[in-house]
């Protein structure tokens, strides 16, 4: 969805493109997270079992790291990812999308708190949904969002044709929506590309499968190829 | 420029940005040492001025797609953040800590009043009428803080278990309260004040109880070490929460997001600070509190001593003239 991509520009005068990631994703890499520090108190118990009631203090010491410390230290030290998110592809960058650092951390998760409070994150929900950048209260307070890691990629699955040079310079956005088109065709019903395709009728003075062909050459053409 | 030749001259500094960026990942550190690594902000910044470029001159997608994620990977590298140093932290604790304390004094004057005044009241309250415990307490809630105090035991203070135990205990308990009453208190402050009066109203009842059954000896014993630590710590962070809930209702001269971000940044300094002074609590708790041999004027003299090194670092640390700015 184009409404979700924050433009932000950089120093160097370009923008950047970040797209924020939505409450499902991010459950999913919190449910990562939970049952992978669940795994670890576990599996750390049976040593700490030996050690008797002592033991028993360290394993609330381990449980406490868990809780608190776990998220803020992934975070800053893996580049704005705990595991679960970044098995999700997700990502926290402060609003300038520069990489989190210690403080922002610590806010977003120490006020995760009032973000879980009624039941299971029902106010961090109730938030994702109404923030256009999709950050829950803690986010918004430590000025960070949670974004897509992985850019989509671009112009890999057009079909190999011929290239063919269009006859006039088209825009960057038409251009763009040509290559996507030609990206895109192999996901659509042939009626629903030869619909398409028949729009530009102008442009390639072709109709339904030779047109459709025809577009695909000049995307070809416009990524470069020969 | 055609855009064939445009890529021609330039593709070659793309890929190998490119492939630095991806060894990056994969091998930070000795990435970094690279001859490359200095090359980086230079390389970085053509990059961004071909981006530039191709938007500008309408090159197509695939050439903008492949510099704009070249540009986004660079972009995380050159403004990563600093490796934190670990002398700060020492800096932070002895002067910029009771720096921002004194600075948000309103918020920790009104968290002190929430939090003292009902639990003085109580162990006067409770003097003067000791049956009211019943009326706070249940009847198992009470057999259980006498056994806890009961003059008899050899461990004041605990029912059972080793000092590692009740050190990890408290750490946990402790700290998992302090951090939920700063950030409770984002709900306009009502959750700071709910935990910073309900916790006064508790200990307060606790101390007068006992005090009035007799078992005030133990009791007093047993806290006097570390409360100076562990009671500062609570209302510290139910301060930070009171100014977190106060800056959202009243933000001042500011926009409430930027105020809140600010007032964000105060509150997790307030709560690391807290999160120190309660390690200490506990370990105070853990290993000095429960030694049952100690005579009475070791006990209360530490605990005076404590109380005063708490205010004094509170009120004089991180003035000008002080180390450690």
């Amino acid at each position: 969805m184009l409404d979700t991509v924050r433009e932000i520009e950089t120093p160097e005068g370009v923008s950047l493109r970040l797209r924020a990631a939505g409450a499902l994703p991010r459950a999913q890499a919190w449910m990562v997270d939970l049952l992978l520090r669940l795994v670890v108190l576990f599996v750390a118990m049976i040593p700490l079992a030996l050690f008797g009631k002592g033991g028993n203090g360290l394993a609330m010491l381990l449980m406490f790291a868990l809780l608190w410390a776990y998220s803020v230290v992934c975070e800053v030290w893996l580049d704005g990812q705990t595991l679960g998110k970044r098995a999700l592809g997700l990502r926290v960058v402060k609003a300038d999308g520069t990489p989190v650092t210690w403080l922002p951390s610590v806010v977003r998760n120490l006020l995760r708190a009032v973000d879980a409070l009624p039941g299971v994150y029902g106010v961090g929900l109730a938030s994702t949904l109404i923030d256009p950048h999709a950050r829950r209260l803690g986010d918004i307070v430590a000025g960070t969002m949670v974004i897509h890691a992985q850019e989509l990629p671009a112009g890999q699955q057009v079909p190999v044709l011929p290239a063919l040079p269009l006859p006039h310079v088209l825009a960057a956005d038409e251009q763009a929506a040509l290559v996507e088109y030609a990206e895109r065709a192999g996901q659509l019903t042939v009626q629903r590309q030869e619909e398409l395709a028949n729009l530009l009728t102008p442009l390639t003075g072709q109709r339904d499968t030779a047109a459709i062909r025809q577009l695909v050459a000049h995307a070809n053409w416009l990524l470069g190829r020969a | 420029m055609k855009q064939e030749r445009f890529i021609a001259l330039h593709s070659r500094e793309w890929d190998g940005l490119q492939s630095w960026l991806n060894a990056l990942d994969r091998q930070p550190k000795r990435t970094l040492r690279q001859e490359q690594a200095l090359e980086f902000p230079q390389s970085y910044r053509r990059v961004c001025h071909h981006l530039a470029l191709a938007r500008g001159r309408g090159y197509s997608h695939e050439v903008t797609e492949r510099l704009q994620r070249l540009v986004q990977q660079g972009h995380r590298v050159l403004y990563r953040p600093p490796a934190p140093r670990w002398h700060r932290v020492a800096g932070f604790l002895l002067a910029g800590f009771p720096r921002l304390v004194r600075a948000q004094w309103r918020c920790m004057a009104l968290a002190a009043a929430l939090f003292y005044l009902p639990a003085l009241c109580l162990v006067v309250l409770l003097q003067l009428r000791p049956e009211l415990a019943h009326t706070l307490f249940s009847s198992a809630q009470l057999v259980q803080f006498e056994k806890m105090y009961d003059p008899a035991n050899a461990h004041i203070g605990r029912s059972s278990g080793t000092d590692l135990q009740m050190f990890g205990y408290y750490v946990m308990n402790n700290v998992s309260i302090a951090f939920r009453t700063f950030a409770s208190g984002l709900v306009f402050g009502v959750g700071a004040i709910y935990v910073l009066g309900a916790n006064g109203v508790l200990i307060g009842g606790v101390a007068g109880h006992l005090t009035a059954i007799g078992y005030g000896g133990p009791f007093w014993r047993f806290v006097v070490g570390h409360s100076a630590f562990e009671l500062s710590a609570l209302v510290i962070a139910g301060g930070a929460g009171l100014q977190l809930g106060l800056t959202l209702l009243a933000p001042g001269r500011q926009r409430r997001g930027p105020a809140l971000v600010a007032a964000g940044w105060v509150g997790a300094q307030l709560a690391l600070g807290a999160f120190a002074m309660l390690l200490v609590a506990a370990f105070i708790e853990a290993y000095w509190s429960s030694i049952a041999a100690l005579p009475d004027a070791l006990r209360f003299g530490v605990g005076a001593l404590l109380w005063l090194l708490v205010l004094g670092w509170l009120w004089r640390g991180g003035r000008a003239g002080t180390r450690g700015t």
